[in-house]
């Protein structure tokens, strides 16, 4: 029997640099805005462990892996432990479709927006198996607050990618970043509206401040992880800043011309523009209060949602117009 | 509609203004103070631990005396030559003062004070309850420690 050992081996390869390249990630992450915090809040940070409290987050790694796993009692056993893969595991299919480079993403598929945006949908199951697993009341709030805002906020995402889609006429993300040589797509006043709503809805997405209303510390104690302790907190926690990556990655290729740049295009420029995105959002998560429950609602359905659909009708008007 | 646009504008408005005050502050000098590398200086009166000058005692007492919770202790020694009082013993518990630097106010030397030491722990109960005023070095494991050498 034939079997292809090369095409396997380098598969396994960039299965484990994608595994390492999530946690590293994540870990940066949640460092970055720890720091961003301390800025904003005229504080120092994390100090002390490593130059500038850099491995920190090793630290705390380390004590999150030997912590018990607590089951709360009478919780949904099946599903309360299923709950934190069917999270973290599309996030990390996400990145096999995320162009770093001109030669580095794993799988080019010619749908591969597509693929993105329906495989990181996925998690809001995860979400709201996790509240309803969990036997508790505020895990069960928080997870239908969270299965309402990201299948509303669903939309206007869609509508705004869509925009992006029509302009480059291709779903491939490299197909995407290729259309963009000429100049950027977040240039045309059309795709700057698109980017606006991509943001805002992105922002509800992944659950951050101001719509961070599924966890709304003050309200649900955390939400739909509230009862999770160890390592299956940590697998939410890394999955929340892996899609705080990926919502700006896939921003940074659609808008901004993911890894063009002036001199030579590579992954450098791409870096650059995702973590130049995940700092603004990390500002506006420092800077702004909570939105309310019934007005983050209205706002996806009356605003949101009807100026991506004028916006893009307009695209298409300019589209036809132009032959 | 009129009055739609205008919220919306407002909120947009708001939303750069507070994005400002943020953006501004993160360009501002932290006000932390690593405080166990680096001790802050106090005020010139602030009142720490009770200290002693033992040369300028006279052991006239009056301390003792005012004291309102009975933290010092002294037996007067005198000199068989020069008839001078001096303090043969000398203790301060630490436990019961109360910071109050009534001892500091009466003394007509100026011999007893209240020093600038802000950290008063200690590992044991018999140091605390019983610290020698007339030894030079009772205080010196509360001197701030070498800031370098307790960076890691």
């Amino acid at each position: 029997m034939n079997i292809p050992w090369l095409a396997l081996l380098s598969l396994l390869l960039k299965g484990v640099a994608i595994l390492a390249f999530f946690a590293v990630n994540a870990m940066f992450l949640i460092w970055l805005e720890r720091k961003i915090s301390a800025k904003i809040q005229n504080r120092l940070g994390p100090m002390v462990v490593g130059p500038h409290g850099a491995l920190q987050l090793i630290a705390d790694t380390v004590k999150l892996l030997l912590k018990e796993n607590i089951v709360p009692a009478e919780a949904d056993r099946l599903i309360w432990w299923l709950a934190p893969f069917f999270v973290a595991v599309p996030t990390v299919a996400a990145f096999l479709c995320i162009p770093f480079s001109q030669e580095w993403i794993v799988a080019d598929l010619n749908v591969g927006i597509l693929f993105i945006c329906s495989i990181t949908s996925l998690c809001v199951l995860g979400v709201f198996m996790a509240g309803w697993g969990s036997n508790n009341k505020y895990s069960l709030l928080g997870g239908m607050r969270s299965a309402a805002q990201i299948v509303s906020y669903e939309v206007p995402l869609l509508l705004s990618v869509l925009v992006v889609i029509m302009e480059a006429g291709t779903l491939s993300m490299q197909g995407i970043v290729h259309a963009q040589e000429l100049g950027w797509f977040c240039l045309k006043p059309n795709v700057l509206l698109a980017f606006l709503i991509y943001m805002i809805s992105a922002t509800a997405e992944v659950n951050r401040v101001p719509f961070d209303i599924p966890e709304a510390e003050s309200e649900l104690v955390s939400g739909y992880h509230t009862e999770y302790s160890g390592m299956k907190f940590s697998m939410f926690f890394l999955a929340e800043y892996a899609n705080l990556f990926i919502i700006s990655a896939v921003a940074a290729t659609l808008f901004l011309g993911g890894w063009l740049g002036p001199l030579r295009p590579s992954v450098f420029w791409f870096l650059i523009k995702v973590y130049g995105i995940i700092s603004f959002l990390m500002w506006i998560r420092w800077t702004l209060p909570r939105v309310r429950m019934d007005q983050m609602m209205s706002f996806a359905w009356k605003v949101l949602t009807p100026l991506a659909l004028i916006n893009v009708l307009v695209t298409g008007w300019l589209l036809a117009g132009k032959g | 509609m009129c009055q739609k646009v205008y919220d919306i504008v407002a909120g947009v408005v708001s939303i750069l203004k507070g994005l400002g005050v943020t953006g501004k502050n993160m360009f501002r000098k932290a006000v932390t103070i690593e405080y166990p590398f680096e001790k802050p200086a106090m005020t010139a009166r602030f009142r720490g631990l009770v200290d002693l000058h033992p040369e300028q005692c006279i052991a006239c007492s009056q301390c003792v005396k005012i004291c309102p919770t009975a933290a010092l202790q002294l037996e007067a020694t005198t000199n068989p030559e020069t008839r001078k009082k001096f303090p043969g013993v000398f203790t301060y518990n630490e436990e019961l003062c109360c910071f109050c630097g009534l001892c500091q106010e009466v003394c007509p030397t100026a011999a007893i004070y209240l020093n600038q030491c802000y950290e008063v722990a200690y590992y044991r109960h018999d140091d605390l309850v019983k610290i020698d005023l007339l030894k030079a070095d009772k205080y010196v494991h509360l001197a701030p420690p070498k800031v370098k050498e307790l960076r890691p």
